[in-house]
Order: structure tokens, then sequence, then C-alpha cells
């Protein structure tokens, strides 16, 4: 290794072969034809749809024959459109409770596992739904919701009110039903993205903390959560940009309804699209979508970045 | 007290996460006479699994799907990894010009929702011929797997040593050589890491399989795997349950047997 670098200067200080013109230029061409296979696909598949999209959004298209300009119609239809109450308040509690819920619950798991000597053992349960995908999770929890399915079933055993009813067919207990459906399957990932933040943390302020009689919530609230800052900053803002795009569970458990009620902005992109073939006015809720997720993520960043208490190390 | 009250919350958690857990496997072995007479929650008599996934395969022709979703997952990563790599080759060993500029517009792909690339693809593939093809589909899943792969590329290879290369072209390696005999074997595990998440995404996704996909051969897993709900599917829980069971053990497989190098590529995805 050693040699290696020590073959660097001697190379630069003797400039045996380089230099020459056309060689140089080879090598540009080379690193180009390296990195054109990844431009090319990503120009190609990401921001020419990207931009057509945008452009999509201006126009009435259902697909077939070509799109005509409508200028911002498409925009302003959909904020007189009864659906939109319904479906950006059914997002945002997606973005609150996969907050509270997941990540929280993801955060409380790590913790309270990560120095025992059964760590993997006590986390498995959690990390079982999150080998499932969006679909599987919810096909289990369309089971266990559906009508005289297994919810029903235990409540009606119990005694308890709630036995003879499905909870998927009413707002917002719809919603609220498929949060918890995708904290079953989110506590393991998060639990494991805190896992890697907590056993990379630092041994002293830990230890001194020890010394000092710091213990269980002492021990969270003033030495792990200060430490664990950034870390949960990138979670949570990972978490907020996912769940504004919340599609699969919705779309197996309930399509969005009964009739709107449970939709949310990307169900309803997906409705309008490819359901009522409604093209343009499908790409407007597509870009509305990305504009809440990107003002949303800025401004995160921005009050992450501007805050005092943020630790690094 | 506190560690009591933590441990006692754990255990609630482990209860109630596990319940939907028991309810899967209990419903997925019933047989069809089971479902229909016995409770949700009783032990089935008898064990039913296989013939409820063969009436899953039989009605969704979930096998073709299978064979299809494994193509799609294999071959999309396993593309995207060397384009990435190759991508991460030409910034920092080639010193492409203005390499910076280029990573971000490569990595600034992955910022895109899904929801922004599916209208155009659905028209563009119809008028390619892509539509409903398993080719349109390796594509563009290659497409968004490329941003990730570039991204932990080129950081795993700005740890190597530059004195590595100029050693290499001194001793007259070509940087095709250098790329594939040094610096490839040298990222194995970013590689496989990468490889996995990749892998992962593709088998769970749902979106582009509704929507570039249509007949039973080319339909992915999960997309097949949904339509078994579907009210004129007529199919019963423990079908679609049985079903649902065997399109996660591949998943479930890889999650077990890689789960440190899973977390890895995590750390190094999410966090830089």
């Amino acid at each position: 290794m050693t040699q290696l670098a020590d073959a660097g200067p001697t190379l630069r200080t003797a400039p045996a072969k380089p230099t020459h013109p056309g060689r140089r230029l080879l090598d540009g061409v080379q690193a180009w034809l390296y990195i054109s296979p990844a431009v090319l696909l990503v120009a190609a598949l990401l921001y020419a749809p990207f931009v057509w999209t945008v452009y999509l959004s201006f126009t009435r298209y259902d697909g077939l024959g070509n799109p005509s300009w409508i200028g911002l119609k498409n925009y302003t239809t959909f904020f007189h459109d009864d659906v939109l109450w319904v479906t950006v308040s059914n997002t945002l509690m997606w973005v609150g409770g996969t907050i509270v819920l997941p990540v929280g619950l993801g955060l409380f798991v790590a913790t309270v596992t990560y120095r025992s000597k059964r760590g993997s053992l006590l986390r498995l349960p959690f990390l079982i739904p999150y080998a499932i995908s969006g679909a599987g999770v919810a096909v289990v929890w369309g089971f266990i919701l559906q009508p005289h399915g297994a919810l029903n079933d235990i409540l009606s055993f119990l005694h308890l009110p709630g036995g003879h009813t499905s909870l998927l067919l009413y707002r917002p207990v719809n919603t609220i039903v498929m949060i918890v459906a995708a904290t079953w399957q989110g506590v393991g990932v998060n639990a494991l993205l805190f896992l890697v933040g907590l056993q990379s943390m630092p041994e002293a302020p830990l230890e001194a903390a020890k010394l000092d009689g710091a213990s269980g919530w002492s021990m969270f609230r003033h030495i792990i959560w200060p430490l664990l800052r950034p870390l949960t900053a990138v979670v949570v803002g990972l978490s907020i940009v996912a769940s504004l795009k919340t599609f699969d569970v919705v779309w197996v458990l309930t399509q969005g309804g009964p009739g709107r009620s449970s939709e949310t902005l990307a169900v309803t992109m997906y409705r309008d699209t490819f359901v009522a073939n409604e093209y343009g006015y499908g790409s407007a809720v597509a870009v509305l979508l990305t504009l809440i997720a990107a003002v949303a993520s800025v401004t995160y960043l921005r009050t992450q970045l501007s805050s005092k208490r943020n630790v690094s190390w | 007290m506190g560690k009591i009250l933590t441990r006692a919350v754990l255990a609630v958690m482990w209860v109630l996460w596990l319940i939907p857990v028991y309810l899967l496997i209990v419903n997925s072995v019933r047989s069809a006479n089971d479902y229909a007479t016995q409770s949700t929650w009783a032990i089935p008599h008898h064990f039913a699994l296989w013939s409820n996934f063969m009436a899953a395969y039989h009605t969704a022709g979930l096998g073709q799907s299978l064979v299809s979703t494994f193509l799609y997952a294999v071959v999309s990563p396993a593309v995207a990894v060397v384009i990435g790599a190759l991508a991460g080759f030409s910034i920092i060993a080639l010193r492409l010009k203005h390499g910076f500029a280029w990573f971000m517009l490569i990595f600034g792909g992955s910022i895109f929702p899904i929801q922004m690339l599916i209208i155009p693809l659905f028209v563009g593939y119809a008028d390619a011929n892509l539509y409903d093809h398993r080719l349109g589909l390796i594509l563009v899943y290659t497409a968004v797997s490329v941003p990730l792969a570039a991204f932990i590329m080129r950081n795993f290879f700005t740890g190597i040593s530059y004195s590595i290369y100029e050693a290499a072209v001194v001793d007259g390696a070509s940087a095709w050589r250098i790329f594939s005999r040094i610096y490839l074997p040298l990222a194995t595990t970013a590689l496989a890491a990468i490889f996995i998440l990749e892998f992962t995404f593709i088998w769970n996704d749902l979106l582009f399989g509704l929507t570039l996909t249509q007949t039973e051969t080319v339909r992915p897993v999960m997309t097949a795997l949904s339509s078994l709900l579907s009210a004129y599917a007529g199919t019963t829980y423990n079908v679609v349950l049985a079903a649902m069971l065997f399109v996660s053990l591949p998943t479930m497989l890889v999650f077990l047997c890689a789960q440190r190098l899973f977390t890895r590529g995590l750390a190094l995805g999410q966090t830089g």
C-alpha cells in the first residue's frame, strides 16, 4: 500500500506519457463513455417523463389523440373539487401518523433493545412484517379488517363494540386503521435505522453519564436523544416524503373507497388518470403532490439545519 | 420502575405484532372446508397450504408472474449496480470534467415521485411497443435503481486511494481493466448491499406493474397478488393469504440471510 501511495508524486513530477493532447482528449472521451449509460437511462426514463408530466398537467388529454393546451384549468378544477379536502386531509393524516407511530415506535424498539444480548431476538417480531411488501401487508390486514373478519370475530367474542361493522367503511377510521397496518410493517425498518445510529454512538458520553448516575429515561432524554438527533432528522424526513406518496396499502385495501373517503393524493392521481382516463388532470395532481413533497422536505430540512440543538458527531 | 414499564410496553407490542403473523399462518394453511366452518382464530384441522397455493397459482397465473418478477428483480439491479459503478468510476477515477454536476444530475433522478413518471411511461411505452413487455419493465426498474447505485458507488470509490489508479496506469493497465479487476472487486460488499436493496424494492413494487403491464406472463407478482383480492377473482382469503406467503418468501429469505448487508445498504443509502 505504501509503495503504491509513493508512486503518486513521482508520476506527477515526471510526466512521461501524458500531456499529449490527443491522449488527453481520449481520456475525456473515455470518461464520457463510462458515465453515459447512467446519464442516458436517467435522462430518458426519469427526467423526460417528469418534464412531460409537467407539460401534460396544462392540457386536456385522454391518452388518445393529442393533448390540447388548457392552461391552469386542471389546477383550478382540482382546487374546486370536493375530493380535494378529503384526499389532502387523508394524506396529512398519513404523514402525521407515520411520524408518530412507525418512527416513534421504531425509536422505542431500538433504544430498548440495542444494549440487550438478545437484541436481535427481541426485534424479530418487528422485522418479520418488514420483509412483507405493501401489497402483502394490505392482504393480511384486509383479512383482519374485512366484514366478519378476524377483528370482528375477536370483538364479538369479547362482547366489545364494533364486532358487526367493518372499520374500513367509515372515514376517518378507515385511514386510521390503514395507518395502523402500515405501522405493523414500518416499525422494523425504523428500528433498524435507529439501531445503526445507536451502535455507532460514541461510548465516552454514555460512560460518563452512567458514572454520573444517569439511567433509563434521563439517560435517553439528555444523552441518547441529543446524540441521535441528526439521524432522527433524516429518518423523519424520509418518512414524511414516503408517507406523502402512500399508495400500495390504500389501493389494495380500499382502492380509495368507499366512495372516495380513504383516498390519498397518490391514489387520487392514479384513479383520475387510469380509471377516469383524465391524463391531464392526473398529471396536475401528480405535480401538486410533487410540489407538496418538495416544499415539505425543503421546509423540514431548513428547520433542522437552523436548529441550534442540532448536535453533530 | 422505568425498566419494568418499558419491558411491559415491549411485551405488549410483541403480542400485537405477532397476532397478525399468527392469523396469517393459521389461515393460509386452512383448507376451504375448515375456512367455511371454523373461526378465523382457531387452529386448523387440516394442513392445506400447498393446495391453497396451487389454487392461487391457477387463478392468478402466479407461476409465470413469479418467473417474470425474478427476471426483473435480478437483472435490473445487476445492470444498475454496474452502470452506477461505471458512473462512479468515471467521476472519481477517470476525473470526468464537471463530474460532480453530472453526479448531481444522476442522483437527482431519485427525487421524482413515481407518480410523475407513470403517465408518460404508459403513453410512451404504448407508442414504443414496450407496454406489457418484459423489456419495458426491466428498463424502468433499471433506471429507477441507477441513482442510488451511482450515489453509493461514487461515495465508495472516493475511499479508494487515487494512487492505486495511477500505479495501475503506469503499469500499462487500461481503464476497463482497472475498473473490472481492481475497483469492482474492492466494492463487492457495497455492490451486494445495493443489489439487495434494489431486489427488494423491485420484488415488492406494485405501481409500475399496475400501469405498465396487463397479461399474466408479464405482470409482476405484487400486482398479480392484488388482483386476487378483487371481487370477481372469486378466491377466498385462505387462498390469497397462502399466495401472499409464497410471494413474500424471496424477500423474507434475502432479509433473513443478509440482514447485516441489508442494514449496511440502508445506512449507506439513507444516511450517506
